[in-house]
């Protein structure tokens, strides 16, 4: 080999800072840029294309910069007994708050369903068994007993507010732990709710997230119709459903977003705080050594508990 | 007060429908309330080309950037804050008063004829005694709903059961809701209006209150996303209530599931009159609530006479004791 290998050349948007005219290279996914040499907060607009919308929404920041950090360091303090030392000892390492692309999606759902209703009742029945005596008596008991029937029905609602990302730095399992966001408070997308902060453009396509909430809708029918099934019991639910009135919005969820590195050989943990709400999400690297000396103390615990039980008897 | 009820007569006239299921979509509203669908955007936000820009203060230049402290963008010389359109949560507010059509007078002689005709076991001297200690006109709010709903059930009936007591059940229903009245009064009880509702012309609306002085005007006191819980609740209520007395099959039920979707639901929101009358005997407070156009909806408590129950509990038993006596002695 001669030289290394070329690395792939990104994209860098090139634009001139409108305070000072210094000319700032952007990433290709950001929508918003701060100056180096004049603090200035720029923000990018482009026209919207089929797979990169205008956002529509914007939620804006309530946590500020303090706050995130000392919900990160209590939240890493608190956790779990079996986290390793060097990752409870480590000090997060704050990016800054980044607006979060994700689609909310909402739409009605109409399903067919069929499923095994179990309806349950009781009966009589005698049975011969020996008595205290000795002797073989005949005695009735009540026993319940189910009657299967099988119901066929049409099942219609809505399905509000799914949330998936469309960032491909935050998967959705990170994104839902620091959920639900109170879309109440939700704003009209606006260049100037941005403007100072990181604000990233989508980096999956419409199509995928769409697929996504989607399917995401589909299984939330299925949770729902659970709890529609009448009788005592159910069995082999089968569903189809059919999704109409689908819609999609790109909405700017604020994310202040942490790196924890504690060990040099792995990749930073990534911990992420809810902007508006100051909620923590992230993943607690466990330490295997102190799972298996928990283990181990339990179980010598119960031989030490069996051996004395056993001298008293 | 008159205003501004002009005010949102003139704006609602105005509103867009959402282009998913047609319910009017409010002032300030971003996103259909009842499906989620975003509204229509303002089209001069939109970028045509690519664009590099610094937002600038309209008071000093400086640049401005969003607070969180402030949660909205601000410009931090100055401090100007700088308007954002948001997803606006006011105070539900009346559309329209219902004009009384029943007098004072007339109400009063009501509540006396009322007392008179409660029968043997209320107090002799009470449509004498009772003193009516106030007659106070009084506009109560509720929501009234149209629309059309698509209702999917399942329930347990008895009918076409077999062994067990009850069979399995689902269906769909269509149902169209008309004029459906869900209270937001705070003064009068859910017994109370379920009598009232009946008697109304919900086309005499008007924009100011009319036909009576002095009255007291109930206000909406809560806020537009908790109104619209309220109005699903009662629209999922009334659904349910459609569904037992239609579509459930068999003479008994159990386990009713309901889930349904809207098509084109409306809400209006209006003042109806009424008088409610409290009047004293001896010292006990009762209340009497009168429709303010029609008054024969009434719907009050009064008080039972304890001596003449208790002459009649006595009474019975006496006749039981020598009912018996004399069964036995003719044994």
């Amino acid at each position: 080999m001669a030289a290394g290998t070329i690395e792939p050349k990104i994209q860098y948007k090139e634009i001139s800072c409108q305070s000072c005219g210094a000319n700032l290279l952007v990433e290709p996914q950001m929508l918003t840029a701060i100056c180096p040499y004049c603090a200035s907060p720029s923000i990018i607009q482009r026209p919207p294309s089929e797979n990169l919308p205008t956002p529509a929404f914007t939620i804006g920041f309530v946590v500020t910069q303090d706050r995130a950090i000392e919900a990160v360091s209590n939240w890493i303090s608190r956790s779990s007994v079996f986290a390793k030392s060097a990752f409870r000892k480590a000090a997060p390492e704050l990016t800054r708050g980044v607006y979060l692309p994700a689609y909310l999606y909402n739409a009605v759902a109409n399903s067919d369903y069929r499923a095994d209703i179990g309806e349950n009742y009781t009966e009589t029945e005698t049975y011969t068994t020996t008595d205290s005596n000795g002797k073989t008596v005949t005695r009735t008991r009540t026993v319940v007993k189910t009657e299967w029937r099988t119901l066929h029905g049409q099942h219609c609602c809505y399905i509000l507010d799914v949330v998936v990302t469309a960032s491909k730095g935050v998967t959705n399992e990170a994104l839902e732990a620091v959920e639900p966001f109170d879309l109440r408070v939700l704003r009209r997308f606006s260049p100037a709710m941005i403007s100072g902060w990181l604000a990233e453009e989508p980096s999956r396509t419409q199509d995928e997230c769409f697929r996504f909430a989607h399917g995401e809708a589909v299984d939330k029918v299925g949770r729902q119709l659970k709890g529609f099934m009448p009788g005592d019991s159910y069995r082999n639910l089968q569903y189809e459903t059919d999704v109409a009135r689908e819609s999609i919005d790109l909405v700017l969820f604020p994310i202040w977003s942490f790196a924890v590195r504690y060990d040099e050989s792995k990749p930073p943990l990534q911990i992420l705080v809810n902007g508006q709400t100051g909620r923590v999400g992230g993943k607690v690297p466990i330490s295997p050594v102190k799972v298996s000396i928990a283990i181990v103390l339990v179980l010598l615990i119960l031989v030490v508990g069996a051996l004395l039980f056993g001298m008293v008897r | 007060m008159n205003d501004s009820n002009s005010d949102t007569l003139t704006s609602e006239q105005q509103q867009e429908d959402c282009s998913a299921c047609g319910t009017p979509l409010e002032r300030g509203d971003l996103r259909c309330a009842i499906c989620g669908k975003s509204a229509p955007t303002r089209r001069n936000e939109v970028a045509a080309t690519e664009v590099v820009k610094i937002l600038r203060c309209t008071g000093c230049g400086a640049a401005i950037a969003y607070d969180p402290k402030k949660q909205a963008p601000s410009c931090s010389f100055c401090e100007s804050v700088m308007e954002i359109e948001t997803l606006e949560d006011p105070m539900e507010q009346t559309g329209g008063y219902l004009p009384f059509s029943v007098t004072p007078d007339e109400a009063r002689a009501q509540l006396q004829k009322w007392l008179a005709t409660l029968g043997w076991f209320r107090p002799s001297d009470l449509s004498t005694t009772a003193r009516v200690q106030e007659l106070k006109p009084l506009w109560w709010v509720a929501w009234v709903f149209d629309a059309d709903a698509i209702v999917s059930w399942a329930a347990d009936s008895n009918h076409g059961s077999r062994r067990s007591a009850w069979a399995p059940h689902a269906g769909t229903a269509t149902v169209v809701f008309d004029d459906i009245l869900a209270s937001a009064s705070r003064g009068l009880a859910a017994s109370e209006v379920d009598v009232l509702t009946r008697g109304y012309d919900l086309y005499s609306a008007r924009p100011n209150p009319q036909g009576a002085d002095g009255a007291t005007i109930e206000q909406f006191d809560v806020q537009r996303s908790h109104a619209r819980k309220q109005v699903a609740q009662a629209l999922e209520q009334m659904a349910r209530q459609r569904v037992q007395q239609n579509e459930i099959p068999g003479t008994k039920f159990r386990k009713l599931q309901v889930s349904l979707v809207l098509q084109n639901l409306v809400t209006r929101r209006l003042s109806f009159p009424a008088y409610v009358m409290a009047y004293r005997y001896k010292g006990q407070l009762y209340r009497l609530v009168i429709s303010g156009q029609d008054k024969t909806l009434l719907t009050g408590n009064a008080p039972y006479s304890q001596a003449k129950i208790a002459i009649v509990t006595l009474g019975v038993v006496g006749l039981l004791a020598i009912i018996v006596l004399l069964i036995g002695i003719a044994q």
